[in-house]
């Protein structure tokens, strides 16, 4: 219960603006209707209120608002470009407890992914093995050495030319290296 | 800090799927079994057409290299350790020593050295799918050439 003036006037801007409870409003009522300071410091705040409306509404009546609206309006009709909608939809949808499912789903995805090679050996193709054998180093102890890769019939081919001066003393036939490739 | 249930739950289930993931599938690649070597050596001329039927699965591998007449000399199988050298005898006094090296991705990487005598002709290191062959051809034989079709199968 409201019952000195000091509270009294400390609850009349909540008063004035119809914030109180309807006990603590029927307090400051009946006090006001009694104590004379109190009527004199609401008056005086009405008259400061009073002062302030008129004073916000001559200056509001100069404000051109039609504007505002008009571009509240537009911004509300227009069409917001593709990657503010994106943007939108993941704050939205990326929240912490989805964060927490999709972070270790998609890592088990890629685990998952990598571990195919070993059950289904060659696939996935894009890992770009190809069914062609490399050859990593080759030595032709002074022989050439040719290297023919086929891809359509998944062929590799090393193919060894002996020297000039061998040649002559073999009796190798026709089928000489150049008929050969 | 205290987290979210479901962020807890969904850390729990993911280091299980991690540890389940790592123990048998992310372990090290056990070494294979031995590995099958099989050496083909193909007689290759251009005296005539002709195919041996033996070499009829390896018809379009053979056109490549654009002789006449394939015929099959000799085929060897061996079981070989893997790091350890197997030995073919070629014809010709040839040999050939192989090395299985690697088994990795699903593929096999040989080191193979041809030799005739004592003389090394070629080294190398060819890396190819298991299961798969390779051809090594061009020595003088007999009024032809040798091809010889080196495959290697891991158990």
């Amino acid at each position: 219960m409201i019952q000195d003036c000091q509270e009294i006037r400390q609850s009349l801007g909540a008063w004035l603006d119809r914030e109180l409870g309807a006990s603590d409003a029927a307090d400051v009522q009946l006090h006001l209707q009694s104590c004379a300071s109190c009527a004199a410091e609401k008056a005086r705040l009405e008259r400061i209120d009073s002062s302030l409306k008129s004073m916000l509404e001559k200056e509001a009546s100069q404000v051109a608002f039609e504007p505002f609206w008009a571009g509240v309006r537009q911004r509300i009709a227009e069409e917001r470009p593709w990657h503010d909608r994106i943007i939108d939809w993941a704050r939205g949808f990326l929240t912490p407890p989805r964060l927490a499912w999709a972070v270790p789903a998609v890592i088990i995805l890629l685990l998952g992914i990598f571990s195919l090679e070993k059950f289904f050996p060659g696939w996935p193709p894009v890992f770009g093995q190809t069914n062609l054998a490399a050859v990593e180093h080759i030595d032709g102890h002074g022989f050439n050495v040719a290297l023919l890769r086929e891809a359509k019939t998944k062929t590799t081919v090393i193919w060894l030319f002996e020297n000039q001066e061998s040649e002559d003393e073999t009796s190798a036939e026709p089928a000489s290296s150049e008929q050969a490739f | 800090m205290k987290l979210p249930r479901s962020l807890l739950r969904a850390s729990r289930l993911f280091s299980l799927g991690v540890a389940l993931y790592s123990s048998p599938l992310g372990a090290a690649e056990p070494a294979p079994q031995p590995v099958q070597l099989k050496i083909g050596t193909i007689m290759a001329t251009n005296q005539a057409d002709c195919l041996d039927s033996q070499l009829a699965k390896m018809k379009q591998q053979l056109e490549v290299i654009k002789y006449r007449c394939y015929r099959l000399v000799r085929e060897d199988v061996q079981k070989a350790a893997w790091q350890a050298n197997s030995v073919f005898e070629i014809v010709g006094g040839r040999s050939l020593v192989i090395m299985p090296a690697e088994y990795r991705n699903n593929r096999i990487a040989l080191k193979v050295r041809l030799l005739e005598g004592e003389k090394p002709i070629v080294d190398t290191t060819v890396r190819f799918p298991n299961r798969g062959n390779f051809l090594l051809g061009g020595p003088a034989h007999e009024g032809g050439v040798l091809i010889l079709s080196i495959s290697a199968m891991a158990q």
